[in-house]
């Protein structure tokens, strides 16, 4: 298969600015709902055989005085009508009373769920995943950095590392838009989980990313000739080793991606059916899980195609490399 | 390994079958070992389901250690664990877990929680009332005229219930004397509660040398003067009764009262296990609890529900499994079944490492291991395709495998690693469910890694090896017919 990739990297960098626009924007006119994980507050899940009005939920919930509450319809994990009620972080007494008024209600009322988290437990959750995702960043940044450190192209090994974190962000940023839609449309809040799937979806990205940058390198290392110019100075030997691409860089990155093209797409696929499954039948606990995760791969395998090592060719371009002919190098 | 030769002689192509059935041997018995604990419920390795699977509750507590000093804390938090897990146990909640997290180093101000799972529980009232109760220890004087009316009534109550049950009336409660008599044991209350006391200690049989008292390990308490006297005019006041001794409200033991004690001591006995007395020790001179606790979070979840997500969890894996292999035999042949089995080894090594290590499997985790079915064929792709490459370049298949593995392995090396520094940075910072989700796919790294570069491998090289131009059945299953050459 060959791709045109490197060569109408503009298009697919292009639609990537698209896609990266039309993300922020989502993200910004829709905002995130943040779950009660990081807010602190609490969950009741109540399940029934024949349930209640809405109204009359809400109804209650005010009378008991938690101002500030919503109650949401849903359906539970055994298919029965449910609501959720979200409410701010409940007293032991709270959470009773509002047990017993509610499961009074309609025919059959269970609490099939409940979850109270205090705002300190709230706030510590909401710091940890943001370190984590930062570090995670930084240690792919350092790991990219030194694995391909001496690859001896036209750019630095710092650049695919650098590289790598600007498609990272594109990949965290469509399942972001995507959160935001189904809160828009479901009232999907974001929790733990949704961190879990992000930090999936970089390890995910990162990988496919790395393969093609693992191309690359073979590319290089397997077209070029090497000049040593030896000389004496002090009394040691000295060699200047320069490199001659027999082929215009940005050739060489497009055999890469194109040799690189069945694998990725392959890997998405198998990925995807397994996420697919877990979506229409591992039940509703997952169900957004899934959901942000086949996001997030697709996405991942776009960039790492199309954003990647356009990218690459793209900075090496800007910064004065002739990348469509051949040329003489230096190691690094 | 052997390399392509055109000759093959007869010893390396056997060695390369017995590697293939030790292969075979080995994923057949450690299936065996996987699947066993599922059908013997007492097997020592079960699945380990955590409370959003298995149903139950999950208690978080802060402490306030404030007021302590630093360098106790882990002790006291250690003596409020043992407190903690003491009347977890009353309630009679089997593998319970109690357990002190410390607030991760991003917080600002370090916070001391006590962690609480009550698998099975999804009505926490009992539970939160019993273990943010404070002990409470009485002695209570043996009531003669109140135990005969308690009998009397009991007596009377039975032959009422004979005829009402024929009659078919209902009886409510009964009183005497305008005063509701309950099935409390016959003992009135003194005074005298653990509010009197300025020290207990536990005396184990091995320090307890010379005392005649008791041979099972008991409690010696030490009154306050107020106390003391108390006790005192209790015990002068009546010699021959039984005084008894109510932890909780629950009977320990009832001596007689032989004279009056005076000098403000006493000993309690009691079937006491050495663990037992230490924690009611501790308990007594805390008066309350040693750190003062507070109920920050709560999670509850119906066993039904577990058990549906559960359920559900299963079938997505085994679905997804199905739509994974379908794809590689479609794509590779051959070789996609030889991934295939690579798969279920993978599948086979991780649900025995969940069992023996054991990781505690959440609904997060199992969505986690789903992903990873998907995932854990990337590096047989990998080779796959460039063992494609070489396929199709007119070299023989085994000699084509082999090139594979060597050219796929730096990607494979690269891709892998920063994955698990991904999950070691996640279980580093993660809370317990966050955990669990980075060691399911830590671990999946590695065995995903193992069952290619073993399995997939050692497999690979037992099947014939042929050549694409020789056009025949097993040149056409080691192809990869999609994409045919142009």
């Amino acid at each position: 298969m060959t791709t045109n990739i490197i060569s109408k990297r503009k298009v697919y960098l292009g639609i990537a600015a698209v896609i990266v626009t039309v993300a922020i924007g989502i993200i910004a006119v829709f905002g995130l709902r943040l779950g009660i994980d990081f807010t602190g507050g609490s969950l009741t899940e109540v399940s029934y055989t024949a349930a209640p009005e809405k109204a009359a939920l809400e109804a209650i919930v005010l009378e008991l005085g938690l101002d500030g509450s919503s109650v949401r319809a849903s359906v539970d994990e055994s298919g029965r009508d449910a609501f959720l009620i979200r409410t701010r972080d409940l007293s032991e007494s709270e959470r009773v009373n509002l047990s017993e008024a509610v499961t009074k209600m309609g025919a059959a009322g269970e609490v099939s769920r409940f979850t109270s988290i205090g705002p300190v437990i709230g706030q510590e959750l909401r710091d940890k995943a943001v370190w984590a995702i930062g570090a995670v960043l930084l240690v792919i940044i350092l790991y990219v950095a030194y694995a391909f450190a001496g690859i001896g192209t036209p750019v630095r090994s710092w650049t695919y590392g650098g590289v790598t974190i600007l498609v990272l962000i594109h990949d965290i940023l469509v399942p972001t838009a995507v959160m935001a839609l189904l809160g828009v449309w479901l009232g999907a809040e974001i929790d733990v989980l949704f961190v879990m799937a992000l930090l999936a979806v970089l390890g995910y990205s990162v990988n496919d990313t790395i393969v093609i940058f693992d191309r690359v390198r073979e590319q290089l290392m397997a077209n070029r000739t090497e000049h040593r110019v030896e000389r004496e100075e002090a009394g040691i030997m000295m060699a200047d080793i320069t490199y001659t691409l027999n082929k215009p860089y940005s050739e060489l990155v497009e055999a890469a991606v194109s040799q690189s093209m069945a694998r990725s797409i392959n890997t998405s696929v198998t990925t995807m059916v397994s996420l697919v499954a877990l979506y229409f039948i591992g039940g509703d606990v997952t169900q957004t899980f899934a959901l942000v995760l086949l996001a997030g791969v697709l996405a991942g395998t776009y960039s790492s195609l199309c954003i990647a090592s356009p990218l690459v060719v793209a900075y090496a371009k800007w910064r004065g490399v002739d990348v469509d002919s051949t040329q003489t190098i230096k190691t690094i | 390994m052997s390399e392509s030769t055109e000759v093959q002689t007869g010893s390396q192509s056997f060695i390369r079958v017995f590697r293939a059935l030790g292969v075979f041997v080995f994923m057949g018995w450690l299936a065996y070992v996987v699947y066993s604990p599922i059908v013997d419920t007492t097997s020592s390795h079960p699945f380990k389901l955590g409370l959003d699977l298995a149903g139950g509750s999950h208690l978080v507590y802060e402490a306030d250690v404030s007021k302590i000093d630093p360098a106790e804390v882990d002790e006291l938090m250690n003596v409020l664990r043992n407190v903690i897990e003491g009347r977890v146990n009353r309630l009679g909640v089997e593998e319970n877990v109690v357990y002190v997290e410390q607030s991760s180093f991003v917080t600002d101000t370090p916070v001391e929680r006590l962690v609480v799972e009550l698998p099975g529980v999804s009505d926490v009232s009992e539970a939160v009332a019993e273990i943010g109760s404070t002990p409470l220890l009485e002695f209570k004087l043996y009531d003669a005229e109140l135990d005969a009316q308690q009998q009397a009534v009991s007596q009377s109550l039975g032959s009422l219930a004979e005829s009402a049950t024929s009659s078919g009336a209902v009886i409510g409660d009964v009183r005497i004397n305008g005063e509701a008599v309950s099935k409390e044991p016959p003992f009135v209350d003194t005074g005298l509660t653990g509010r009197f006391f300025e020290r207990a200690e536990a005396v184990l049989p091995q320090n307890a040398q010379g005392s005649g008292f008791a041979t099972s390990p008991f409690l010696n308490i030490t009154f306050t003067a107020e106390g003391g006297d108390l006790f005192a005019d209790i015990t002068r006041a009546n010699v021959g009764q039984q005084l008894g001794i109510f932890l909780d409200g629950e009977l320990l033991s009832a001596p007689t009262i032989n004279e009056a004690i005076t000098g403000g001591r006493a000993v309690v006995s009691g079937s006491f296990t050495p663990d037992e007395v230490q924690a009611l020790a501790q308990n007594l001179n805390f008066g309350a609890l040693p750190v003062p606790i507070e109920l920050q979070s709560t999670q509850t979840i119906g066993a039904s529900l577990g058990e549906e997500v559960l359920q559900k969890g299963v079938t997505a894996g085994a679905i997804g499994f199905s739509l994974v292999v379908a794809f590689m035999l479609l794509w590779y042949r051959l070789p996609g079944l030889v991934a295939g089995v690579a798969l279920i080894s993978y599948i086979t090594i991780m649900l025995a490492l969940f069992q023996y290590i054991p990781v505690t499997l959440t609904a997060a985790g199992l969505a986690g291991f789903i992903l990873s079915l998907g995932m854990a064929v990337d590096a047989n792709v990998l080779v796959f395709e460039r063992m494609k490459e070489e396929y199709r370049g007119g070299a023989g298949s085994r000699a084509a495998a082999t090139v594979g593995f060597a050219r796929a392995w730096s990607a494979i090396r690269d891709g892998n690693i920063t994955s698990l520094l991904s999950a070691i940075i996640l279980f580093w910072f993660g809370t317990s469910l966050v955990k669990g989700f980075a060691l399911v796919f830590g671990l999946g790294v590695i065995v995903s890694m193992f069952s290619a570069l073993v399995i997939t491998r050692t497999l690979l090289v037992t099947l014939p090896d042929v050549r694409l131009k020789d056009k025949t059945l097993w040149s056409f299953l080691l192809g990869n017919g999609l994409n045919k050459q142009k």
